[in-house]
């Protein structure tokens, strides 16, 4: 495959080298390795959203099984809270889009206080997660058997509760990971190691900010709102 | 050799087509409209539409996302297949599921009551 592009055999001719810190020996260019760093990211986020398939279609068959329940327990979670987080998660998606921007055009602090605004955001939604789940967990709404709430007559309530736990806790172990990874590359911006010439794990950072972002896109709807 | 690798970075740059941050801003506000319209319609009482209403924006917003934020817009095809088979993946789990849920005899679905 390499020999059928041009640009991969004319790296080879030059050697391996004094090559720059971030380029692996093993590629014959910087060209092939990005392209190989973000086959590789979008093969991981494909295995994600298989992921939350498991839990997307749990969802639609207890939804399908219970209707009347599933709109019942719509109904005890807090639109506004959801609401809020959605715009906290979005904006996030904005300010790392734009901070990925920033530290490919070289303005470093710019890309630092992106950076960071993003991670803010992050907090702030668990921080909000946080109270939605003290009020949950304070009225007995709980999955499994330790599901004690009352409020809610028909079959299958717990099923709601225990789906709305495992997807909205999933998603929310997720934001802790993005939000660490995105810290670590914070750092790394700091210290000037990414920058103009090479940004690429800034980019992949932000694509697995953008799938957390994109799983709640459709967590919000189908657990609050219908 | 210095030049010849601030050159090939340059090059997949080149491919990789730079844009402006203004892009990213309409993008996030149509999105917020869109939150904005899905909670509206969501408290609306629209019977069976509400449920494709909302997953019809969400998919919208999730598109949106995809394209322009995660710059699948921009990149070559291998990225976007690898995308796209995992979401028809995601389709054929969820209608071999269904189409199984759907044409079965009713006393076999746990909501069915007891076995007459």
């Amino acid at each position: 495959m390499s020999s059928s592009d041009p640009h991969a055999a004319h790296a080879t001719s030059v050697g391996h080298h004094k090559l720059p810190w971030y380029q692996a020996h093993h590629f014959d260019d910087i060209k092939t390795q990005v392209h190989a760093m973000r086959l590789g990211m979008w093969l991981f986020l494909g295995t994600e959203v298989l992921l939350f398939a498991g839990l997307f279609l749990g969802y639609a068959v207890y939804r399908w099984l219970y209707p009347a329940t599933f709109q019942a327990g719509a109904a005890q979670l807090d639109v506004t809270m959801g609401c809020i987080n959605t715009i906290v998660l979005i904006t996030s998606s904005f300010f790392v889009a734009w901070g990925y921007h920033a530290v490919k055009m070289g303005e470093r602090k710019k890309g630092v206080i992106l950076l960071s605004f993003t991670i803010l955001c992050a907090i702030v939604f668990l921080v909000i997660k946080y109270f939605e789940y003290a009020h949950k967990f304070h009225e007995g709404m709980l999955p499994g058997k330790f599901y004690t709430f009352t409020g809610i007559n028909l079959p299958g309530a717990n099923i709601f509760f225990a789906v709305y736990f495992l997807s909205t806790g999933l998603h929310a172990f997720h934001v802790i990971v993005g939000a660490s990874i995105l810290a670590w590359l914070t750092s790394r911006v700091f210290k000037g190691k990414y920058g103009r010439e090479y940004h690429v794990p800034v980019e992949l950072g932000a694509l697995y900010w953008h799938l957390v972002d994109l799983i709640w896109i459709f967590l919000f709807p189908l657990l609050y709102l219908i | 050799m210095a030049d010849k690798q601030q050159m090939t970075t340059g090059s997949h740059e080149e491919h990789h087509e730079v844009h402006g941050i203004s892009r990213y801003v309409a993008i996030w506000l149509i999105l917020l409209a869109l939150t904005v319209l899905t909670v509206v319609t969501g408290k609306m009482d629209l019977g069976a539409a509400n449920i494709y209403i909302a997953m019809a924006i969400a998919t919208t917003k999730a598109t949106l996302v995809v394209l322009f934020f995660m710059h699948l817009w921009d990149e070559g095809g291998v990225n976007r297949l690898v995308f796209a088979v995992s979401i028809l993946f995601l389709l054929v789990l969820i209608l071999g599921v269904f189409g199984d849920l759907t044409t079965r005899i009713p006393f076999s679905l746990p909501n069915s009551g007891p076995i007459p």
